[in-house]
């Protein structure tokens, strides 16, 4: 083999001269005449025969040379050259090419560098496909979770995991320190960088001692953090720094591509150093996410069946309205991270592969049109000696070299998507702000770009041309017309899918910025304010720093209503309950289930005039309840209607924490009814809700709150009176500060990303297939320039012709339009999860892009057919 | 004299590399031994032969000189390298073995 290999070698460098074969083929017919001549031949017979017993010597010499090492290069690089002239003689045919496979090839490119993350590559974690998240998932939380009353109970008795390790959320914690900061802290067990398989680029990872209550103080640092605070100084590991006031040892950095298994964004990580002894005894314990690492050959089903004990002894534990409710998770690090966002993307990369089809329909159809205009010349380069080989090979670089520059440009195009994709994104996509164009994706991008050479180079390139087109009679070929309008009536249908499925989206979208929120965002500035561990340690503190800059805001310029509450409508965070926990006095608790969930929101008696939220019962809270010893609960409508059905709910004591001991239970006085507010988001359904007065008391009030203002005047103008007031009473403090027209305008930016994705991609396609039927239509009429001149000159008018154009563009139209809604309507199912209040099948929509379509393609027809009005007969007819 | 017979695909190689594991020798030389030693069964298409020959010393079976022929022309010679050698072993097996099994089923076996 390696000798074979050097030979080659070293015939592919050293070459051969043609006249070595020359010479050879000389003395051997010398040898054969002289042969002849003595068996006694004349000399000119002689040469004859020898001659005719050779064969063809130019054939010979030809083979010689393809046998020669490197003689696939020499074609390679003639075809490639050949190939690189037809498009400069052709520049308007071959830039439309590269800039259909550019859109074509660019768009998928981008999409999959997007989508890659999300479905394909490797989590950053040592061996991730072994990886799960474990835990119990209950309505009040459909995201499985964990508690420090049964957790440690699994990690001792567990038996499908190599090891099992818990998180207990990241929280903000304020550095202390010369150059004070607020930074995200994720707090975690000793084991959960070994269990994850991940070791820090420096230092080391935390001990089992530093993990345990009131052990030595330790973190870990993020790379970001590494980087922007301490300079990549490695000297970093020992040194101290003050989280919320202790000082704490740096112990180790974690890599740079490290993330949370739950995507939160951390600065720093801290052992969690939970009492596990305590949290054994305690019910039901601290809220904690669990991941543990599968043994090798074990499956999620296994672990799952094999967990079932210990879910037992959870379900032991948990309160008896529960116990139906909660059910064992275990799925795979990466279904849990991409949940939300696995749909969404198999859905673009789906558009963007019809994108891609119709991008290499059009390319094919270019082709097949040039090729039918070259039938003369391959007629005559195949009665010249070519093989049916060679013109293959030639139609497949030609495609190839296309298909490259397609890709190059296609790149390039890729690059600007993903620039404007991340520019548009809203906040809380994080795979889209990862997604990068790197090797892996380039050559994703060449792969596809390939497979799109074959597609469209090869259909082209099965014909032979036979002899009779040397006859020149014909000037254009009507063969591969079935083909080609084969290929125009899939890129209708295909962009017919693409319309539907954008109306759809537009439509939902429309439908949740059209929608009443039960409140009036206009002229509302909030200020979002999270007060740090240190220096307000106690509820008192908290309380006394909310009043003061509540009093100092009420009385501010243009300040109608000034309300505090714990957490904002329509979406967003906000305190959660179950049904069962609500309990009227004198009435038994609900029997079994736990009658799904209940909003609740601390609120001030403005709350309700500040949003204008009206109060369709009773009066709402008053200032005289503020400094009640009573407690008081407004309820909404459709909560006092579910509790009280038929009966006035003024005046009634509800029991808000049914299960805790009475002491912890008490009663509160119905006061109100207000309306109903949209409270889970702008796409989601609305939880009945109550709303609890935060009283003038340290037990009502806790570190985060959002000041809500009704302002007359700019927004502005309040925000920045806002930052001043709270920088006047402490200026380390946080204070995010908005509109809550922009808070909900926020809200609708991931349905409005969607919708005008799939509107890109659907105009993209849309203008893909318009070329391909004007190409096709053009073609038509220029094939037909003798027909038409006939029917002119024997009577028919302008409008016959255009009528002969426009039916036969219909006859493409039509059937694409129906067989793609057939296509919209058995895919359109897949979008009603992203759809608002429009069915999937909704017929405005799906009649909105028909009549479009067909307009559209109509008038890109008329183009060619008022040309085709324009043929003077007495040159159609002399033209041949 | 009877009518000459295809040359089975690949047998080529064979008879060349036969031919020349008696001595080296040109191209009209290995035709004309070809064709004697098969009493003229095999003609060689001429127009074949020389593919061949090049395609051999490609694969690196045989190796070309330019030496004075007989009739002092200058002439290629063709000679079997190591590796034609081996290659003429396992051919003349295979072909062998093809042989045989053709004449079992024949039942002349």
């Amino acid at each position: 083999m390696l000798h074979e290999f050097l030979t080659r070698l070293r015939f592919l460098i050293a070459g051969r001269s043609h006249g070595e074969v020359d010479e050879e083929v000389a003395f051997h017919l010398d040898q054969q005449v002289e042969a002849n001549i003595r068996t006694g031949m004349s000399p000119q017979e002689a040469r004859r025969q020898a001659a005719i017993a050779f064969g063809g010597v130019e054939r010979a010499r030809e083979q010689c040379r393809e046998e020669q090492p490197g003689y696939w290069l020499e074609t390679f690089v003639q075809d490639v050259r050949y190939a690189l002239r037809g498009f400069r003689h052709n520049p308007a045919f071959s830039s439309t090419v590269v800039l259909t496979l550019m859109l074509g090839i660019g768009s998928t490119t981008a999409v999959f560098s997007v989508v890659d993350r999300i479905l394909f590559r490797a989590l950053p974690y040592g061996d991730s496909n072994r990886l799960v998240s474990v835990g119990l998932v209950a309505p009040i939380e459909p995201q499985e979770f964990m508690l420090g009353g049964s957790y440690y109970q699994w990690q001792d008795h567990q038996e499908p995991f190599a090891a099992m390790t818990s998180e207990i959320g990241v929280e903000p914690c304020d550095l202390t320190e010369s150059n004070p900061a607020r930074l995200d802290c994720a707090r975690v067990e000793a084991n959960f960088l070994p269990t994850l398989g991940v070791s820090p680029v420096i230092g080391r990872n935390f001990t089992a001692n530093e993990d345990r209550p009131n052990g030595p103080r330790a973190a870990l640092i993020s790379y970001g953090l590494w980087l922007s605070r301490f300079r990549l100084d490695s000297g970093v590991i020992g040194s101290l720094m003050r989280i919320d006031g202790h000082a704490t040892e740096i112990v180790g950095v974690l890599p740079k591509d490290f993330e949370m298994p739950r995507l939160q964004a951390a600065d720093v990580m801290l052992p969690q150093a939970l009492d596990a002894a305590a949290e054994r005894r305690a019910d039901p314990g601290h809220p904690m996410w669990a991941f543990a690492r599968l043994k090798p050959g074990v499956s999620i089903e296994q672990a799952k069946a094999e967990l079932g004990p210990l879910f037992d002894y959870s379900l032991r534990l948990a309160p008896a309205p529960f116990r139906k409710e909660v059910h064992l998770q275990v799925r795979s690090l990466r279904d849990r991270q991409v949940h939300e966002v696995r749909l969404a993307a198999w859905i673009l990369f789906g558009l963007v592969m019809a994108v891609l089809l119709i991008a290499c329909a059009n390319v094919t159809s270019l082709l097949l049109a040039r090729g039918a205009s070259r039938e003369r010349e391959l007629a005559v380069r195949s009665a010249l000696g070519a093989s049916r080989m060679r013109l293959l090979r030639q139609a497949l670089t030609e495609a190839f070299t296309l298909s490259a520059a397609g890709a190059v440009a296609g790149c390039l195009f890729a690059m600007l998507l993903l620039r404007l994709f991340v520019a548009m994104a809203p906040d809380g996509m994080p795979f889209l702000s990862k997604a990068r164009i790197d090797p892996r994706i380039l050559t994703f991008a060449l792969a596809t770009s390939l497979l799109c050479a074959v597609f469209f180079g090869l259909l082209p390139a099965m014909r032979k041309a036979g002899a009779e087109e040397l006859t020149g009679r014909t000037r254009t070929s009507m063969r591969q017309a079935p083909l080609r309008r084969w290929l125009v009536i899939a890129q209708i249908a295909g962009s017919m899918v693409l319309l539907a499925g954008g109306a759809l989206l537009a439509r939902s979208f429309w439908n949740i910025e059209k929608q009443s929120l039960g409140l009036n965002a206009e002229n509302i500035v909030t200020a979002a304010i999270s007060l740090g561990q240190t220096s307000y340690p106690t509820p008192e503190s908290q309380m006394a720093f909310y009043q003061r800059l509540e009093r100092n805001l009420r009385y501010g310029p243009g300040i109608p209503a000034c309300a505090i509450s714990d957490s904002l409508p329509p979406g967003g965070f906000h305190r959660d309950t179950i049904y069962a926990a609500l309990r009227v006095e004198g009435r038994p608790a609900l029997a079994s289930g736990t009658g799904g969930t209940v909003a609740w929101r601390w609120v001030t008696p403005e709350y309700f005039r500040a949003l204008q939220i009206p109060v369709v019962q009773g009066q709402g809270f008053t200032q005289e309840e503020l400094t009640s010893n009573d407690r008081f609960v407004v309820l909404s409508k459709s909560l006092a209607g579910r509790i009280f059905p038929r009966q006035n709910p003024l005046g009634q004591h509800l029991h808000l924490a049914g299960g805790a001991p009475a002491a912890n239970d008490p009663a509160y006085t119905v006061v109100g009814v207000a309306a109903d507010v949209k409270n889970g988001g702008l796409g989601a359904g609305e939880e009945p809700e109550y709303y609890r007065l935060r009283r003038q008391r340290a037990e009502d009030w806790d570190r985060s709150s959002v000041l809500i203002l009704k302002t007359t005047l700019p927004p502005a103008t309040t925000e920045a009176w806002i930052r001043s007031q709270v920088a006047s009473l402490d200026p380390t403090v946080p204070v995010e500060v908005r509109t809550l027209s922009e808070r909900v305008g926020k809200m609708a930016d991931r349905p409005r990303f969607e919708m005008l994705l799939v509107a890109f991609f659907a105009c993209t396609g849309l203008t893909l297939a318009i070329i391909g039927l004007y190409g096709v239509i053009s073609f038509f009429v220029v094939q037909r320039t003798r027909e038409i001149g006939v029917r002119m000159a024997v009577g028919a008018s302008r409008a016959d012709i255009l009528r002969l154009v426009l039916a036969n563009a219909l006859r493409l139209i039509l059937p694409g339009v129906f067989l793609g809604l057939v296509l919209a309507f058995t895919l359109s199912r897949v979008l009603s999860s992203l759809l608002f209040n429009v069915a999937p099948h909704d017929p405005a929509a799906f009649a909105g892009v028909t009549c479009l379509l067909i307009l559209v393609a109509l008038l890109a027809s008329l183009i060619p057919g008022g040309a085709a009005t324009r043929v003077n007969p007495t040159v159609a007819l002399r033209c041949d | 004299m009877p009518q000459p017979t295809d040359l089975l695909q690949g047998t080529l190689d064979l008879l060349i590399l036969r031919t020349l594991a008696l001595e080296p020798m040109h191209g009209w030389g290995i035709a004309q031994r070809i064709q004697q030693a098969s009493q003229s069964v095999f003609q060689i298409g001429q127009g074949s032969l020389y593919p061949a020959l090049h395609r051999l010393e490609y694969k690196g079976w045989i190796q070309a000189d330019w030496k004075a022929s007989e009739n002092n022309r200058k002439a290629k010679y063709y000679a079997l390298t190591r590796a034609g050698e081996k290659q003429l072993e396992a051919e003349i097996e295979s072909w062998d073995r093809l042989a045989g099994a053709v004449a079992l089923v024949l039942g002349q076996g």
